[in-house]
């Protein structure tokens, strides 16, 4: 059981949903975020004062499947958020010890 | 036809004019409520929306009241004649009286202003429409001081200010007092309204004392679709504004109308075009864009119909660059740079009033007829119109139009100055460093944005519940 998590530019959340999908995922979490990489910052302007902003807006992504599904799982996520230019974020596998689905209380490979 | 000929009006009222300036007076009003509400709310840090909106409306309601009971004859009413004719004194301020018996309501208008030709509605129209102006002007020199001002003592300034300085500035420009009878003019309130309204703010501002040093460093505006709502009720609402004021639906509103909206325009536009290019980020901002449109409002507001289009024109493209100039530069400079006007209202009301109105002056084209009887143009009984330096050569007008505008700095400086230490000294002016941290939760339990997934009704078990039914 693992547990993914892509941070993505915001305008690539359907991409990535619909490449999640297609990859025989059966749900996901997104959360909208806000974080520093190697973008850099930018500049706003409110009646002539300026402002720097670090953070740049970003979509979080989580989901959870299979050992067997996280390459495929990836590599979809990879194709679908990329634009090739600074920022395109990223992701990362973590393990998961233990799932249950609410509603049923079933637990392990079963709550997915 | 029976209702042709058995109207149920005076013989004096005429119904067009009466309908015009009561539509124009409600525009004037919108302008306040929602207007500056919003586009104030809008332009203030998230944790300021109920306090400034609460400020504007209780403000409106309170002019209103002051209005009724004594504000109105003190500035419209006959003159009180404190000294001999023609004097300083005897055309200084009205009577001390309320507006409240049917007679005067109903009866005919009159206005020391207007002598010759006599108005064709009631005094209530009148005293509403010369309201809203009045309940504006507060309003304005409010965005001076939000952030800090103290609400109780917000309940006393305006009252105070209208009573000791509106009415003041009102009779002796517009109730036919001492500079009316010296030839000085101010058509909409360039001068009585945004050139007072801007000096009342700074030195509000300087004697209140500036926000906590965090939130001018983080003045972020809180909604700028908020603030293009009001920015937008304030331009259109303006055609009540300046076209009401030849009080006939006549020809000269139509231009004062047409005229505000070109010098509007071009004023919207030389801010963005000084944005683009002469600014340090060269970006155009729509922040920027409406600060030149309030200046092309505010700076076409003394001349609006006494003025041509091509005047029109010009005042909105000098007034704008000569705020954008002071916003830019003259903010860096003693005492501008010492004081926080919140939301630069010395410089959109103050300076663009104060260009406005010396450019009637120079730009008064005295073919342009308010009260033209038959139509423009015709110079007959009543008839009223201002040669600026560009058409008679003269600088005569343009030194009565200095003249009332050293007036009005002086004396609503020192006068708001008086107000604001009486103030301080009653209820004091300044919330609490604590009380400024939280902003409207503090101060009203309150909040612009609810979010109701984390609070919890207080009362409980609820009384609305099924089983305490």
């Amino acid at each position: 059981m693992k547990l993914v998590t892509a941070v993505i530019k915001p305008f690539k959340l359907d991409e990535v949903k619909e490449a999640v999908k297609a990859a025989g995922i059966s749900g996901m979490t997104v959360t909208q975020s806000r974080g520093f990489g190697r973008t850099g910052s930018h500049i706003e302007i409110y009646r002539g004062k300026e402002y720097e902003f670090d953070f740049v807006d970003k979509v979080r992504c989580e989901i959870v499947c299979d050992d067997d599904q996280v390459d495929g799982l990836i590599d979809s996520i990879v194709q679908a958020a990329r634009t090739d230019t600074v920022g395109d974020g990223m992701a990362w596998v973590s393990d998961i010890e233990h799932v249950v689905r609410i509603r049923t209380n079933d637990r392990g490979g079963n709550a997915l | 036809m029976l209702w042709a000929t058995n109207t149920p009006y005076p013989s004096w009222l005429n119904p067009g004019d009466n309908t015009w300036q009561l539509v124009a007076a409600t525009l004037v009003g919108l302008m306040s409520l929602p207007g500056i509400a919003v586009l104030y709310g809008g332009l203030v840090r998230k944790k300021w929306i109920v306090n400034t909106m609460l400020m504007v409306f209780s403000g409106f309601s309170l002019t209103l009241v002051v209005w009724m009971l004594w504000g109105y004859n003190m500035a419209f009413g006959p003159l009180a004649h404190f000294g001999p004719t023609g004097s300083f004194w005897s055309g200084f301020i009205g009577h001390f009286t309320p507006l409240s018996t049917a007679g005067s309501e109903q009866g005919q208008a009159v206005s020391g202003a207007n002598s010759v030709i006599p108005f064709h509605f009631s005094t209530a129209t009148l005293a509403y429409f010369q309201f809203v102006f009045a309940a504006i002007t507060p309003l304005l020199f409010l965005g001076g001081l939000v952030g800090r001002l103290k609400f109780k003592a917000w309940l006393l300034i305006v009252p105070l200010w209208i009573t000791l300085i509106y009415t003041v500035n009102a009779a002796l420009l517009w109730g036919g007092g001492f500079f009316a009878q010296k030839g000085a003019v101010d058509y909409s309130g360039g001068y009585v309204i945004h050139l007072s309204a801007g000096v009342a703010a700074f030195v509000g501002a300087a004697i209140v004392g500036p926000r906590r040093w965090q939130d001018r460093e983080n003045a972020f505006p809180s909604n700028l679709m908020m603030v293009a709502i009001g920015a937008g009720i304030l331009w259109l609402g303006w055609n009540g504004f300046n076209g009401g004021d030849p009080f006939y639906a006549g020809a000269d509103a139509a231009s004062a109308v047409l005229n505000t909206n070109v010098a509007t325009a071009a004023a919207l536009l030389t801010w963005l075009f000084w944005d683009m290019f002469a600014s340090r980020q060269k970006k155009p901002t729509f922040l920027g864009a409406i600060n030149g449109m309030i200046c092309g409002l505010v700076a076409i507001t003394p001349s609006a119909g006494w003025v041509n289009g091509v005047g029109a024109l010009l005042v909105g493209l000098i007034a704008s660059s000569v705020v954008w100039f002071a916003w830019t530069y003259v903010s860096r400079l003693r005492p501008f740079s010492k004081v926080d006007d919140a939301l630069g209202v010395v410089y959109t009301h103050g300076f663009a009033g104060l260009t406005g109105g010396l450019l009637v002056g120079l730009l008064a084209d005295p073919k342009m007829v308010e009260y033209g009887v038959t139509g423009a143009h015709f110079k007959g009984p009543g008839s009223f119109s201002v040669g600026g330096w560009f058409f008679t050569h003269s600088f005569h007008q343009l030194w009565e139009q200095f003249l009332a505008a050293a007036w009005i700095i002086c004396y609503t400086g020192i006068g708001t100055a008086v107000i604001f230490y009486v103030v301080k000294k009653l209820v004091g002016l300044r919330e609490d460093d604590l009380t400024l941290r939280e902003g409207d939760i503090a101060i009203h339990e309150e909040e612009a944005f609810p979010e109701p997934t984390f609070g919890e009704p207080v009362a409980s078990p609820s009384h609305l519940h099924p089983d305490n039914v």
